[in-house]
């Protein structure tokens, strides 16, 4: 096994359920040592008094005094008359109460719908149903101080969806974002003509051509892209492409071998014969190494069922099978085995995507239904 | 509320481990906290505040010197308070009530004077000295300048974790953030920590956050 192998194998078993994580395991010294050490950074400053807010049962005692009434009144009607002008000459949501995004502007011109917005007049909103396309020159940033932040690059068209309080989509149809969202796993969902991808947390690069296809990039956190029930879970570090029709390829870690992540591209999406596809299967196993548990593990249902024992006993040699789960269980694909193997190795658990998964997998994509 | 509860009870029947179960209940309970809040509930707000200022204290201690971290913390609460009504998600409170706090350290770091800015240049035989030496006060204020030099994605998670003394799973429930980001930043924050205050010659070369 290479050094980098060992390195790999080092790194899981290190992230295993130890002292650093959440006190288990033996206690390690030099990490006793820092906590005492920085204990003195705590805070001990006791809860401060706060403001009180205005309680919003009070509003109702000022109705008691008829100048309050009368002016309500008035403030009613002149609010009245103005909502029923904005929804006669301007059928669009409001910029600074509406659900949206923040958008600022990076470099450039992009367009809010058909409208032109510049760095001078500050932040603008991304409402939904509303469209945001870059050019070829400008860029811009989105925020929502609940969601997260979506840099956008030039070259980019995508449009706002959803906002929710459960789900925030938004559907990218050409062009790169990066993400970096704060919400709970599985609430930001991002629509591609190939796939859709949800957040499970940090941060990820989205990349689609003028092709429909798709590739995301993890950075921090991991990320699920699916379509029509073909799922695929892409830890930081690693990378999945995702063509129309063929929906979510199998990920795989960037620093794999260029052979190995050729060899998966062509098996993925363009061996025309289930002989090239075996062929290529070969290659892959065999440039397999610790880390690429995660691309073998997506294997095992993607490959024929005769070559399944082969990616089986490949990734048995890498992440041995936790109690409970059997060689017959995997090969006959069964999904809590299935998960549970995936939970022994180290990336992130499972159950998170299939408790989020339940809340959004119902609805079909609009850029996909298209 | 009670769907929050009744999910958590599904899913602690469909056998997907009491850690998940409890994190719904936890957010169930700060739901309520935050409606009470928004409500004029003092008592309610101070409940999340001594649910969230470890948090807090150790987002801010990452980010701005020590000695305005605490009237930073009091700042985000004040803050968090009056916009309280603007949230839209009372479950998301901790990732929101973080994001707030991330963006007060940045304004201080802009606003504040170079002098009191963070970057603390020691040379490694500086540090090495200190580190091994017998002053506790000099050594501990040495560590946190070296876990500063970390990357944002490591220096966070590891103050929370060795000032603020929350494990693993609290950060990543406090903060919205998945226990899998928050468990490889652990790892490899500590790696890089360790090696900055190794005294051996060869230091191993540092790795960055994966992008």
């Amino acid at each position: 096994m290479s050094a980098g192998n060992n390195q790999a194998k080092k790194e899981v078993h290190a992230m295993g359920n130890d002292y650093l994580w959440d006190r288990s395991g033996e206690p390690d010294p030099e990490i006793q040592r820092l906590e005492a050490l920085l204990e003195r950074f705590q805070s001990h400053r006791p809860r401060p008094a706060f403001p009180e807010l205005a309680p919003a049962t009070r509003w109702w005692m000022m109705l008691r005094q008829p100048r309050w009434v009368l002016g309500l009144a008035a403030v009613a009607v002149v609010a009245a008359v103005c909502v029923t002008t904005v929804l006669v000459y301007e059928r669009k949501p409001n910029r600074d109460t509406a659900a949206g995004w923040d958008v600022s502007v990076m470099e450039g011109t992009p367009r809010l719908g058909r409208k032109a917005v510049s760095e001078k007049e500050g932040k603008s909103r991304l409402g939904v149903g509303q469209t945001l396309e870059t050019g070829p020159q400008a860029r811009a940033r989105l925020r929502d101080e609940e969601v997260g932040q979506i840099e956008v690059d030039p070259g980019t068209r995508l449009r706002l969806l959803d906002m929710g309080s459960g789900l925030k989509r938004i559907a990218l149809d050409l062009g790169t974002i990066h993400t970096f969202i704060w919400a709970p796993p599985g609430q930001f969902v991002v629509d591609t003509p190939s796939a859709m991808t949800v957040d499970l947390g940090c941060a990820y690069t989205l990349k689609v051509d003028d092709t429909g296809a798709g590739l995301v990039r993890t950075s921090l956190g991991w990320v699920g892209f699916k379509l029509n029930g073909r799922e695929s879970f892409i830890p930081a570090g690693a990378a999945c492409l995702t063509k129309p029709k063929a929906g979510p390829g199998t990920p795989y870690f960037e620093d794999a071998p260029s052979d190995f992540r050729s060899a998966l591209t062509r098996f993925d999406f363009e061996d025309p014969t289930p002989q090239q596809r075996v062929a290529d299967l070969g290659i892959v196993l065999a440039q397999a190494r610790q880390r690429d548990a995660l691309t073998l593990w997506h294997l095992l249902s993607r490959v024929d069922e005769p070559q399944r024992a082969q990616v089986f006993n490949r990734l048995v040699e890498f992440v041995p099978l936790p109690s409970g789960v059997t060689q017959a269980g995997i090969l006959r694909l069964d999904q809590p085995m299935l998960d549970q193997w995936w939970n022994s190795f180290g990336f992130d658990d499972i159950s998170v995507w299939r408790y989020w998964e339940r809340s959004w997998s119902g609805a079909t994509p609009p850029a996909i239904a298209k | 509320m009670g769907s929050g509860l009744e999910e958590g009870f599904e899913m602690l029947t469909a056998g997907l481990g009491g850690q998940l179960v409890g994190e719904q209940l936890e957010l169930s309970e700060d739901a309520g906290l935050v409606c009470a809040a928004r409500d004029g509930d003092r008592a309610a707000f101070g409940r999340l505040y001594d649910r969230y200022a470890r948090m807090v204290h150790g987002i801010m201690l990452a980010k701005a010197p020590f000695t305005a971290v605490d009237d930073l913390v009091q700042d985000v609460f004040v803050l968090a308070l009056r916009r309280l009504s603007t949230l839209r998600e009372a479950g998301s409170f901790g990732a929101w009530l973080a994001a707030i706090a991330r963006n007060l350290a940045k304004d201080h770091h802009r606003r504040s004077a170079p002098e009191e800015q963070l970057a603390v240049d020691v040379s490694e035989e500086e540090m090495e000295m200190r580190v091994s030496g017998g002053d506790q006060e000099a050594s501990a204020n040495l560590v946190l300048d070296a876990i500063k030099t970390l990357p944002d994605a490591y220096r966070e998670p590891l103050i929370l974790r060795l000032v603020e003394g929350m494990t693993g799973p609290e950060i990543a429930r406090r903060t919205g953030l998945t226990a899998g980001s928050v468990r490889v930043n652990l790892h490899r924050g500590m790696q890089q920590l360790r090696a900055l205050l190794s005294p051996s010659p060869g230091r191993p070369g540092q790795e960055g956050p994966k992008s």
